[in-house]
């Protein structure tokens, strides 16, 4: 069982009603107070970005007051220029038919995040996924255990300072067939551009 | 094996393989995506039934392991637990390129690249992924082997399993088993392995 | 129960015979198991044949495929993401062509958006057939699988015609699709579409009308709509609670604005439910299909993109959703303007069901139940592990 936490099963008030625009999803975004930085980006998807400490509330709110009621997914994104992991929650709305995706930017080094498990339970699978992958805490989640890379040891696979290619050439034997075309790559992986480089 | 001790194979082991051949149960281990052509394999349209070829639930009485596709090495422990269970004779077969030379997944981090470093392999099908057709084309050519009496590539697990064993702690560390292969090579004639 | 097995002094005869306090022992189905779902194991404590506490252990299938996304060229990543979900591919495709368009601002010709339409319904036709045979067999009803897993090969000829390959496609390129229709290609796709409807009455008889099935899916598995939807069910298992969310209709992509087609729902949301509602997903398909080969323009199914190996896209995100036969498939992309995506992130549809919804509704289960109820919601592991 995903952890001993009360998960809300019954659908809030303000999941029903008259379908609205994506711009009075952005106004009632707005009046739920301190986020005014939301706007439309394209149809039927609204972003924005929200302070890490403020994050836990604003999905509450967007939850309870707004009535997203389906938490699609969470990303996370390593900038590793800017030492800064950047999550994006992605919350859609059964009543609107629109997409509401909230970027909240954290440090690199101390990573971590409140937990949305009391609210959403598909939480559970995204917070776990990026804790293995990315290696970020997230507070009050109880099940964090490694699930996918059970029996890996290195550090976490998906962050940009970790190259796959280094990993499997020093831990597995085959032929290399080196691709040399990839050297005539502008920004290539040889070349030092992005993405690439490290090497 | 050479073509004079071919042509010394007793009465009883040309009788035997040709048992042996129309009666191959396959390991029913879905290990990688090369496992969606398999229902279309077994089923009415190809129908591997014919070639005596049967999913087998059990590793303990299945004769074929089928490794459909790449590896991760979280499934490659796993393979290497049942590959030990099975009994002998057993023949694996690589399904895919991503078993030959690690195929698209040659910079992944977590699959295994060519899978004869760590269980005998019999016969590769190559292509990614390989046809019903090429799956038994590939079994047929299998149970030629198995009547010529060529298909001993398990025996190299138990002569040379330091070659294998090492490969399998250098992916894993110190990796715990549960049969002493040991024991297996003195059970099956292999007396050179020491206890 | 102790004055079962005590005799002569009261003695037990056998030391541990006596019930113990707590009966819950431990079984593990897989990863080594019967069936197509693939490589995927459950973890069960049991009291009787009840199930107490389930726990699914994934990632027997992990690939890394986001990081290998990060370290290939945008163009190397369209032969690769196809691979992510086995039995219905074409919805990956569709994410990583649209994903890359929205950030770059590609026009798609619209032929080549009914192209994209027509893959994608075949696709989601070949899914459900597929796991129709897969649910059968979990209760013994072999008959089934013969029949629908060979009437799917007749789509994926379809598939191998048009695209070459049988299961995997690489088809859908960003700007449009690799290949126009062959001639008399549309001919074919509604011969084997009348051939695939005329198969589902049969299937009735065989099959959805069986009293065994009856027996053994109905008010099995029930998942409550509240649940569902506070679980984060999407596609035909939400549906199947009769709660009518459809990407296609609700977040419409390509041209399914365009077409007319019902979301099929049903009331009781157990695992008889769930099969029925795929089933009637594939008469609406069909009918999709066929209003695609009616409406298709003519016109180029490409717009030429910029050379392969210098091809940038913008900097920009998207977070591009599709209707998979699963549920609903999501792709988060990230470039940062340079020759490879920054960040792809992969959300499948089966991160829901085949993880805590699985868990929760085997609570309470029966064992020999398991296997049956992890099929009627269709949840594919490849799209858990990645």
């Amino acid at each position: 069982m995903s952890g001993t936490y009360t998960v809300p099963t019954g659908r809030p008030e303000a999941a029903r009603g008259e379908k609205r625009s994506a711009s009075a999803i952005v106004a009632a975004i707005a009046e739920l107070g301190g986020e005014s930085g939301f706007a439309v980006k394209a149809p039927r998807r609204v972003e924005g970005r929200v302070e890490a400490a403020a994050l836990h509330g604003f999905a509450a709110a967007l939850r309870m007051r707004v009535g997203f009621e389906h938490l699609s997914a969470i990303s996370c994104v390593d900038w590793l220029a800017d030492g800064e992991f950047e999550l994006v929650y992605h919350f859609w709305s059964y009543r609107d038919n629109c997409l509401v995706s909230a970027h909240v930017r954290i440090p690199r080094d101390t990573a971590t995040m409140a937990t949305l498990t009391d609210l959403w339970q598909p939480a559970s699978f995204f917070e776990r996924d990026i804790h293995e992958m990315f290696g970020v805490e997230f507070l009050g989640n109880e099940d964090l255990e490694k699930y996918i890379l059970t029996d890996w040891k290195g550090p976490p696979p998906m962050r940009k300072d970790f190259v796959s290619r280094d990993f499997a050439h020093d831990h597995f034997t085959y032929k290399n067939y080196e691709p040399s075309w990839d050297e005539m790559i502008d920004g290539g992986y040889y070349s030092g551009g992005q993405n690439g480089g490290q090497a | 094996m050479s073509d004079k001790e071919l042509t010394q194979r007793s009465a009883w082991e040309t009788v035997l393989a040709s048992l042996k051949k129309r009666s191959l149960w396959m390991l029913h281990y879905c290990t990688g995506c090369g496992a969606v052509e398999l229902p279309p394999t077994m089923t009415s349209r190809f129908d591997m039934e014919r070639f005596g070829i049967m999913p087998m639930v059990t590793p303990r009485q299945a004769d074929i392991l089928l490794i459909t596709g790449y590896l991760s090495v979280k499934t490659l422990k796993r393979v290497i637990l049942i590959y030990e269970q099975m009994q002998a004779p057993k023949y694996v077969v690589g399904f895919g390129s991503c078993t030959i030379n690690g195929g698209m997944y040659w910079n992944s981090y977590a699959t295994m690249k060519s899978l004869d470093r760590y269980l005998p392999v019999e016969l590769y099908l190559a292509g990614c992924m390989p046809r019903p057709e090429a799956i038994i084309s590939g079994f047929n050519s299998l149970i030629d082997r198995i009547d010529r009496g060529e298909a001993n590539s398990w025996k190299d697990y138990y002569e040379n399993y330091e070659f294998y064993r090492k490969n399998q702690e250098h992916t894993f560390g110190d990796i715990e088993t549960h049969r002493s292969i040991a024991d297996d090579a003195q059970y099956y004639g292999f007396v050179e392995v020491t206890k | 129960m102790s004055d079962i097995v005590t005799i002569n002094d009261g003695k037990a005869i056998m030391p541990g015979a006596n019930a113990p306090e707590n009966r819950e022992y431990n079984m593990f189905i897989g990863p080594n198991h019967p069936g197509i779902e693939g490589n995927f194991a459950l973890k069960l404590s049991i009291e009787g044949d009840i199930i107490q506490k389930a726990k699914t252990e994934a990632g027997f299938l992990h690939r890394g495929f986001e990081k290998l996304m990060e370290e290939r060229l945008f163009i190397q990543n369209i032969a690769i993401v196809c691979r992510i979900c086995v039995p219905d591919p074409d919805p990956n495709e569709e994410n990583y062509a649209r994903a890359i368009e929205a950030i770059g601002g590609i026009e798609v010709p619209r032929r080549a958006q009914f192209i994209r339409v027509l893959v994608l319904e075949l696709s989601r036709i070949a899914s459900h057939l597929f796991t129709f045979g897969g649910h059968a067999g979990t209760i013994g009803l072999y008959t089934m699988p013969n029949w629908s897993i060979s009437d799917r090969d007749r789509v994926l000829d379809l598939f191998e015609e048009l695209t070459g390959g049988r299961v995997y496609h690489i088809f859908n390129m960003p700007g449009g699709v690799r290949r126009d229709l062959p001639d008399g290609f549309k001919n074919r796709v509604r011969d084997v579409m009348d051939y695939v409807e005329s198969r589902l009455s049969e299937y009735d008889d065989l099959f959805f009308n069986n009293k065994i099935l009856l027996n053994r899916a109905v008010g099995t598995g029930i998942l409550p709509v509240d649940k569902a939807i506070a679980w984060g069910a999407t596609g035909p298992n939400l549906r199947a609670a009769g709660f009518a969310h459809d990407v296609r209709k609700d977040d419409p992509y390509e041209v399914y604005e365009e077409l007319e087609f019902d979301v099929p729902t049903a009331a009781d949301s157990d695992a008889y439910s769930r099969l029925i509602v795929r089933r009637r997903e594939i008469a609406e398909s069909i009918r999709i299909v066929r209003q695609v080969l009616d409406k298709i323009p003519e016109g180029p199914v490409w717009n030429k993109q910029p050379n392969p190996l210098k091809w940038r896209v913008p900097a920009g995100d998207a977070y591009v959703r599709t209707e998979s036969s699963k549920g609903e498939y999501a792709y988060y992309m990230v470039s940062d303007g340079g020759v490879r995506p920054y960040r792809v992130h992969v959300r499948g549809a089966s991160v829901t069901h085949g993880v805590h919804i699985l868990e929760n509704m085997l609570a309470g289960a029966r064992i020999e139940d398991a296997s049956q109820i992890m099929f009627s919601l269709d949840a594919c592991p490849p799209e858990v592990d990645r």
